[in-house]
C-alpha cells in the first residue's frame, strides 16, 4: 500500500515553529475556518462544499424497500462514505483504510444516531414498505479537515433531499413521479454540525480549528464536537491523542458552538436562495402537495 | 428497549441501589498469563475483560501490506519508523451480552475502540525507546455490562505495566452521565459516576480517560446527545472517578509488586529497605 509522503522534519518544525507564535502557513486566525462554499446540484439532495482545497460531494438518494424484521416501523437511513484513490494514493478502494472508518462512524454518530432524520416518517407500510435513505459522501480533494466538511455537505444534501410524495388508499400504495406531485421533504428534526479542533505541541496547549492537510500530519492530537444550534452537544470524539486539560475542552466545547450556530445560519440561508432560485414564477406552493403544520383553528 | 429509571429521584439510589458517586467494584488481577509478556484481568461490575501484552518486539510479517486492516488500529508505521506501533486487536466473545450477537471482523464500533485504545496508549508510552518495533495488546472481552471502553482502556494499562514496557502515568478511565434526558434542560439533574448497560441505554454519558493524577484528559468519547450545560458536570464527575480508578489500580499493582518480592520471584531493590512489606 502506498503511504502518504510525510512532510520533511524542516516542514514540520516551520509549522511548529509559527503555531508558537499563533501563526498559521495561510495567516489565518487560530479559530477561522477558510472560506466554506457551497452549491447545489440540478437534482435535489446534491451538495457539493468546498472548504479551502477540501472538497467533498454528497449526494442523497431513495428507494423503496423492506423494513429490517427487528425494526418494523422505522425507515432505512444509511450513510456510506468513499475515500477513492483519487483523493490520495493511501486510500484503495475496498478497504476501508482507519480514516475512513473514523469519518463514516462520527457521521453515523453526528446525524443518525443523534435521531436528526426521523426514520419512523420514511415508514410506508409497517414491517412491508419503507423508504431507504442513503447518502454517499465522495471526498474529491483532500486538503484537511475532512469531517467538517463531510459533515455539512450530509446534513445540506439530506436538507436539500426531497423525496416522491406517495399516498395509501384502500391498502394499495401510490408512489407519484415528480410530474404527478412535488417531491416533499426530509422530516428533519435538527442539524448537527461537526467542528474539529486540532491539537498541537507536547501540553496540547495549542488549539485551532479547520487545520490543514499539513496542520493534521503534525497535529499531536484532535477532538471532533458535533452540536447543533440548540447547544445540544451530539457527539464528542477525542480518540486519544495528546493529553487536554478538561477545562479547555469545555472552552474548546464553547468555541465549538458559536461555529456551529455560524454555520447553521450559512446553511439556512444558502437553501433559502436555493429555494428562491428553483421556485420560478412562485408556483411551487401551489404544486406542494404536502399540508402545511398549522392546526385549523 | 429503555428501561426506566424515573424512581432516581425518589430516593436518590440508581438502578442498582449505588448513588450518584459511587463506582461499581473492581476487581483486578496482574500476571493472569504466565506466558504472556504482561497480562491482566479486570472487573468492573459485570463488564469483564482480559488483556495480553507482547511486545515491544520485531513486526512479523504484514497482513495483506496495510497496517492492520485485519488487525484492527494500529498507530505509528511500524518497521519504518523510530516509534514503536501500538496494535490493538479486540475480540468480543459472542456470550458477553445478553443477545448473542455475532460481530465480524469488520465492525465499525469495534474497530473505533482499537484506534481509540491504539492512540490513548501511543500517547502515553514511551514509544520513542523502541524504534523499529511492535507493542501488541490483545483484549478479550468476557462479560459486558456497560462502561466497556473505559474497562478495556484499564486493562491495557495493567497489562502494559505488567509488561514493563515506561509510560508516563497510569491511564484510567470511567464513564459518567447525567440523570436528565437531552430535552430537558432541568437544572437539578445529577451527574452519574460509573455508568450500566441499563443506564447507558438511556442516559446521556460519555467515557473519559486521564493520565495519572493530573485533570488531562486522554480519550473523551460522548455518543448520546447532551445538552452542552451537562458537559462540565459529567466531565468534573468523570475526571473524578480516574483518580480513584487510579488509586485502585495502583494498589493492584504495589499488592502484586510486593507479592513478588516475599515470594523471591524478584530482589528486593536497595531502595525499597525501608518499605513496610508485612
Amino acid at each position: 500500500m502506498p503511504r502518504e509522503a510525510e512532510p520533511s522534519l524542516n516542514e514540520k518544525n516551520f509549522v511548529l515553529q509559527a503555531l508558537q507564535d499563533s501563526v498559521r502557513l495561510d495567516g489565518r486566525e487560530l479559530e477561522e475556518y477558510r472560506p466554506l462554499a457551497l452549491t447545489f446540484g440540478d437534482q435535489y439532495g446534491v451538495a457539493d462544499v468546498t472548504l479551502g482545497k477540501t472538497r467533498v460531494l454528497a449526494k442523497a438518494s431513495a428507494e423503496l424497500t423492506v423494513p429490517y424484521a427487528d425494526r418494523p416501523l422505522d425507515g432505512i437511513f444509511n450513510i456510506a462514505t468513499e475515500l477513492s484513490p483519487m483523493t490520495s494514493p493511501a486510500f484503495e478502494v475496498n478497504r476501508p483504510t482507519e480514516t475512513e472508518v473514523l469519518v463514516s462512524r462520527l457521521l453515523e454518530k453526528t446525524v443518525r444516531r443523534s435521531g436528526a432524520l426521523d426514520t419512523e416518517s420514511l415508514c410506508l407500510v409497517a414491517g412491508q414498505k419503507c423508504w431507504s435513505i442513503r447518502v454517499d459522501v465522495h471526498v474529491l480533494s483532500h486538503d484537511g479537515n475532512l469531517i467538517d466538511a463531510a459533515c455539512f455537505a450530509v446534513v445540506a444534501a439530506l436538507r436539500h433531499f426531497r423525496k416522491p410524495d406517495t399516498s395509501m388508499e384502500g391498502g394499495v400504495l401510490t408512489v407519484y413521479t415528480p410530474a404527478e406531485r412535488e417531491p416533499v421533504p426530509l422530516s428533519w428534526l435538527h442539524s448537527p454540525f461537526c467542528v474539529t479542533w486540532s491539537f498541537f505541541g507536547e501540553e496540547g496547549d495549542i488549539a485551532l480549528l479547520d487545520a490543514t492537510w499539513m496542520e493534521e500530519q503534525v497535529r499531536s492530537g484532535s477532538c471532533t464536537i458535533s452540536l447543533n444550534k440548540h447547544g445540544e452537544i451530539c457527539q464528542i470524539a477525542k480518540l486519544g491523542g495528546v493529553p487536554v486539560e478538561a477545562v479547555s475542552l469545555l472552552q474548546c466545547t464553547n468555541i465549538a458552538l458559536i461555529k456551529a450556530k455560524d454555520l447553521s445560519s450559512k446553511l439556512d440561508n444558502w437553501l433559502a436562495e436555493d429555494a428562491k432560485r428553483r421556485d420560478k414564477g412562485g408556483l411551487l406552493a401551489e404544486l406542494s402537495a404536502e399540508n402545511d403544520r398549522v392546526p385549523d383553528m | 428497549m429503555p428501561l426506566d429509571t424515573s424512581t432516581y429521584s425518589l430516593a436518590l439510589l440508581r438502578v442498582d441501589g449505588r448513588r450518584w458517586n459511587e463506582l461499581r467494584r473492581i476487581h483486578a488481577q496482574i500476571r493472569t498469563q504466565a506466558a504472556a509478556d504482561g497480562s491482566s484481568y479486570l472487573e468492573m461490575g459485570h463488564t469483564k475483560v482480559m488483556c495480553v501484552v507482547t511486545g515491544p518486539s520485531e513486526p512479523g510479517p504484514r497482513r495483506g501490506g496495510a497496517g492492520g486492516t485485519g488487525g484492527g488500529g494500529g498507530v505509528g508505521a511500524g518497521g519504518q519508523s523510530k516509534d514503536a506501533e501500538v496494535v490493538v486487536n479486540i475480540v468480543i466473545a459472542g456470550f458477553s451480552s445478553v443477545d448473542r450477537k455475532r460481530r465480524g471482523r469488520g465492525d465499525k464500533r469495534t474497530l473505533e475502540m482499537q484506534s481509540t485504545l491504539a492512540n490513548t496508549l501511543a500517547a502515553t508510552l514511551h514509544t520513542h525507546l523502541f524504534p523499529h518495533s511492535q507493542i501488541n495488546i490483545s483484549l478479550h472481552v468476557l462479560s459486558q455490562d456497560g462502561s466497556l471502553l473505559a474497562a478495556l482502556i484499564n486493562a491495557a494499562t495493567l497489562a502494559c505495566v505488567d509488561a514493563g514496557i515506561p509510560m508516563t502515568d497510569y491511564v484510567t478511565a470511567c464513564t459518567a452521565g447525567s440523570t436528565s434526558t437531552y430535552a430537558a434542560n432541568d437544572e437539578g439533574a445529577d451527574p452519574l459516576l460509573d455508568l450500566n448497560h441499563q443506564e447507558e441505554q438511556e442516559l446521556p454519558g460519555l467515557t473519559v480517560a486521564t493520565l495519572g493524577d493530573s485533570d488531562k484528559v486522554v480519550a473523551l468519547v460522548c455518543e448520546s446527545r447532551v445538552q452542552i450545560s451537562r458537559l462540565e458536570g459529567m466531565l468534573a464527575v468523570g475526571v473524578d472517578g480516574c483518580k480513584q480508578v487510579r488509586e485502585i489500580l495502583d494498589q493492584v499493582i504495589k499488592a502484586q509488586g510486593q507479592k513478588m518480592i516475599l515470594d523471591g520471584t524478584v530482589d528486593k531493590g536497595t531502595g525499597l529497605n525501608d518499605m513496610d512489606l508485612d
